[in-house]
């Protein structure tokens, strides 16, 4: 791309009826397009307008539509409504959650599931992101990382089922250890909270991958440098130099991860078991069953999404007075 | 100190790698056991399992199908994720913030919820469930994807380019075709085969808005409901093929482009 794009821009543009038969030419001396022009860049704030009319449409209707009429429905007391019925707004739907333990025991089950895996799956690939950002060279960073971002382009349920033949009776896991003389019978990993915990972090490792890895690659050599200079031991450079101005990454990682594993719907299904029931599968419980169960399942996908922005939201906040505190 | 902190990362790194990649590896191997039990020791080979879902028209009908939801969401996702990108790239207004918000809203929305929220929603407009109900619930969510890349290659386009244009008198129109748009191929098409991964990949939205046509993995979750075998291992590892194969072509592709472009 170079400065002739421009002139390239400008032959067949401006030159209409002087023998130049360009698309471009043709395109812009018909006269409905001189019109339309004419019409869309009368003023700058029309021509705006025009531009930011489509987006603002967009997003209002199918980005925060669905959630707002989520909303509705959840207050209401039937939905679809059936012909001839009134439907009436009512908070029940809200409070048949707090009124039984098969429902909100799942949900703190969820939140807590949720918030292990995501400290797991900082703990297991930090190291990594660290090893990429700062002992790889420049020149091979990229295939590193390529060489560890081509199985998470392979989807959700392969990976899941992946994961139930590691680990089933007769897996490869149990199968090795039995070869290798250190169990008789099989370990029953399946069906529980290991299975899902492993099936979990291996789909969502490469969401905290990322952010740690841009986080520790924008990190100076030097400030590591200077603190060993004056005395620090790696263990304390690392501590108050290296993860203190990483916080970010850690921070907008582990806010993915919540978030995504909360989500999950196939994976617990699959690998968890009856004690391992979440809270997704208690939501979808409700849109298996005809229509007047939709308001109660959408209270509850409320409270869930509601309950995960705000722990995230806390916990973002937490991790910027931490930085602000560190850098004082 | 430092040399072994390098050993010792570098071995973390590999047992990572190998982390990723055995399982996906051993679920391969298995769809060649001759065998109808899943599980080790593999004692011998065969390839029926491959050519019996070569022969099934249901496997084949449905990969058709998610290919076409694939491709369809992406056109959808893809141009207005542009537009959306060019009206909030370097532009200052009231409001850009909240649309920038709301934009990246759909990413942000954990699987299941966003499955039900679209699944009331479509209710609510009288969609049906089927292909139509996934392709737009598929491009709704891919929209942030694109226009957060379009907008990081956006906010590098030198804006004399367009400044010269207009000045030898081309018009907005004609200034954002042949200026802007081939300077945004990269991000455009880096982002087309992105989404259209996530929509291949994607289970959640298309089991909740899906009618009694299921896509690929709608399949083989319905099918491991039941059991597991090596046919859906073989099913499992075309699905496998197809995005390891889009994503390695895009990767290398877009590299070129990128290349290209700066030079």
């Amino acid at each position: 791309m170079s400065n002739d794009a421009a002139a390239r821009a400008h032959s067949g543009a401006v030159a209409p009826g002087t023998g130049e038969r360009t698309f471009w030419g043709r395109l812009t001396s018909w006269p409905l397009y001189q019109i339309l022009m004419a019409f869309l860049t009368a003023s700058p704030r029309r021509q705006f307008l025009i531009l930011a009319a489509f987006p603002l449409i967009w997003v209002l209707t199918q980005h925060l539509g669905p959630m707002l009429q989520m909303l509705r429905v959840s207050l209401t007391d039937a939905y679809p409504v059936a012909p001839g019925v009134e439907q009436h707004f009512t908070l029940d739907n809200y409070m048949r959650f707090f009124g039984d333990p098969i429902f909100w025991q799942p949900f703190f089950r969820t939140l807590t599931f949720a918030g292990v895996f995501t400290f797991c799956t900082l703990i297991l690939t930090y190291p990594v992101a660290y090893f990429l950002a700062r002992h790889v060279s420049r020149k091979n960073q990229m295939l590193y990382l390529l060489l560890l971002l081509i199985p998470f382009w392979v989807g959700e349920i392969v990976r899941t089922y992946a994961i139930m033949i590691l680990l089933g009776n007769t897996g490869a896991v149990n199968m090795m250890l039995k070869w290798l003389g250190l169990i008789e019978k099989p370990i029953p990993f399946m069906y529980t909270s290991f299975s899902m915990g492993v099936g979990i972090v291996y789909l969502t490792a490469l969401y905290m991958l990322l952010p740690l890895y841009s986080a520790l690659e924008k990190l100076s050599k030097s400030f590591n440098e200077a603190a060993a200079d004056l005395g620090a031991g790696a263990w304390t450079r690392f501590r108050r130099v290296t993860l203190p101005l990483t916080i970010e990454g850690i921070s907008s990682g582990c806010t993915l991860v919540f978030l995504i594993s909360t989500g999950f719907y196939a994976t617990p299904v699959l690998l968890g078991g009856p004690s391992t029931t979440v809270f997704a599968e208690t939501i979808a419980g409700f849109f298996h069953v005809a229509g007047d169960q939709w308001p109660t399942g959408a209270a509850f996908a409320t409270i869930m999404f509601l309950t995960a922005l705000i722990l995230t939201s806390v916990f973002q906040k937490l991790m910027n007075a931490l930085r602000k505190g560190d850098s004082k | 100190m430092n040399r072994r902190n390098r050993i010792v990362l570098s071995c973390v790194y590999w047992a990572f790698v190998l982390y990723v990649f055995v399982p996906l590896i051993l679920m391969i191997l298995m769809g060649f056991k001759d065998s109808k039990f899943i599980g080790f020791p593999i004692r011998s080979w065969t390839l029926d399992w491959y050519t019996g879902v070569f022969e099934d028209a249901e496997v084949l009908a449905t990969l058709g199908y998610s290919t076409a939801i694939a491709v369809l969401s992406t056109i959808v996702a893809v141009a207005v994720g542009t537009w959306i990108a060019v009206l909030l790239e370097g532009r200052k207004f009231i409001g850009r913030t909240a649309i920038f918000g709301l934009t990246v809203l759909p990413a942000l929305v954990p699987g299941i919820i966003s499955a039900i929220a679209f699944r009331i929603y479509a209710r609510w407009l009288g969609i049906e469930p089927g292909m139509g109900a996934i392709i737009w619930a598929h491009a709704v969510h891919n929209v942030p994807f694109v226009a957060l890349v379009v907008m990081a290659r956006l906010s590098t386009l030198p804006k004399s380019q367009i400044e010269a244009a207009r000045d030898l008198g081309a018009d907005p129109i004609v200034a954002f075709l042949r200026i802007t748009l081939p300077y945004l191929m990269p991000a455009i098409l880096g982002s087309s085969i992105f989404c259209l991964l996530l929509s291949f990949d994607d289970f959640v939205r298309s089991f909740f808005l899906g009618g009694y046509d299921p896509t690929l993995p709608v399949l083989i979750f319905a099918k491991l409901k039941s059991g597991m075998s090596p046919e859906i291992n073989a099913i499992a590892t075309i699905a496998l093929v197809v995005t390891a194969a889009i994503g390695i072509w895009a990767e290398r592709f877009t590299r070129r482009l990128n290349k290209d472009t700066q030079a």
